[in-house]
């Protein structure tokens, strides 16, 4: 009897030891790999009160522009569609204004007070940002390169450039002030997903100050633009 | 009896017209042009709306400005509404906003711009 008490106590030693070797390989493979645990990110998000601004569950809420005026800060849930997961690690590090005015504002500049996060937080925040998509973003769609049909539409057919700043030429940064900037937006947003807002804009933001494309623009041409704003990067020196 | 039946279906015939018929309250449309068209023509109208910078390529219109405004008609206004500047030989930077606005909301933007010009407009 002894003996058997004694051999299930190494099994269950034998099996203690197991459970947290494989537990710790999970572990360092996920260290190893650089990859978080989306639900630590959403905890931390909870943590450091960025629901309070940013509405992280879809879909899109807003169903007349009182809804869309309420709102403090963009909705994130299809963050992971939308934006480049190195960007927006930095940028919960190290918040610049997107905007040049106040969220929801035109009187008001943008102060540039988004808080801010350590590194941990910010890797993990990221992490679980980068995880929420709407599943309407087809991959792959968009080649992003320096496409003249593109710029055609944006500075001149269907001016973005009305309401969104770039870097115009001899790389003086121009256009309008109302909406977010496209100033490198490249490096920032997703061109597979321009284009799924462009094609889709009820999906994303069915109430915004933007003019609705679809039936102005061909999928083709929003492509286009797509590409060409994708391709707003910093150059080279 | 039935005198109270008559009055309620009287009541709610009446409520029913009105919702039927009830135009676009003013605090509403005043709610679609700072929310749409005040980012370029300004919150009061003047045409100087935060995109308008030193390089904006136009200068977009004075609602304001009676005597401009009154060379347009109402329906020259709705048509640069809804399918932008070309279609009155005007700048693309004013674009379509058909696909955006109601037919409800246009005919009320269009009557927010005479009371900001103070003015009836060219009869078509």
């Amino acid at each position: 009897m002894i003996h058997c008490l004694n051999s299930y106590d190494g099994r269950k030693s034998m099996r203690v030891k197991f459970t947290l070797t494989i537990g710790a390989i999970i572990l360092m493979a996920m260290m190893s790999t650089g990859r978080a645990d989306p639900a630590a990110g959403q905890a931390v998000f909870k943590a450091r009160e960025c629901v309070v601004c940013h509405y992280t569950e879809g879909p899109a809420r807003e169903k007349t522009i009182e809804d869309q005026l309420t709102k403090k800060g963009p909705e994130l849930w299809y963050a992971g569609d939308k934006f480049q997961a190195d960007w927006l690690a930095g940028w919960l590090l190290d918040p610049k204004p997107i905007r040049p005015m106040k969220f929801n504002s035109l009187t008001e500049e943008n102060a540039g007070d988004h808080p801010s996060l350590n590194a941990e937080e910010a890797a993990t925040v990221g992490e679980y940002l980068m995880s929420l998509t709407s599943g309407e973003v087809k991959a792959g769609t968009v080649k992003v390169k320096r496409n003249s049909k593109g710029r055609q539409i944006f500075t001149k057919k269907m001016p973005c450039s009305g309401c969104h700043q770039y870097t115009g030429r001899k790389k003086v940064i121009a256009g309008g002030r109302s909406g977010p900037s496209l100033v490198d937006a490249g490096v920032r947003l997703n061109p597979d997903w321009i284009l799924a807002y462009l094609k889709k804009p009820k999906v994303f933001k069915p109430i915004k100050m933007m003019p609705v494309f679809v039936g102005l623009l061909s999928d083709k041409d929003m492509a286009n633009v797509a590409s060409y704003v994708g391709n707003f990067k910093p150059k080279k020196k | 009896m039935i005198m109270k039946k008559t009055t309620i279906v009287a009541g709610l015939a009446g409520i029913i017209c009105h919702l039927l018929v009830a135009p676009v309250s003013a605090s509403d449309t005043q709610t679609v042009y700072k929310f749409y068209c005040a980012q370029c023509h300004g919150l009061g109208g003047k045409g100087d709306g935060p995109n308008v910078t030193k390089d904006f390529p136009v200068s977009p219109r004075n609602f304001t400005d009676a005597a401009e405004m009154n060379k347009l008609s109402d329906a020259d206004m709705k048509n640069v509404i809804l399918d932008g500047g070309p279609s009155a030989s005007k700048s693309p930077m004013m674009p379509p906003w058909g696909k955006t606005l109601t037919g409800e909301e246009v005919d009320g933007l269009v009557k927010h711009l005479r009371t900001l010009c103070k003015c009836e407009g060219k009869k078509s």
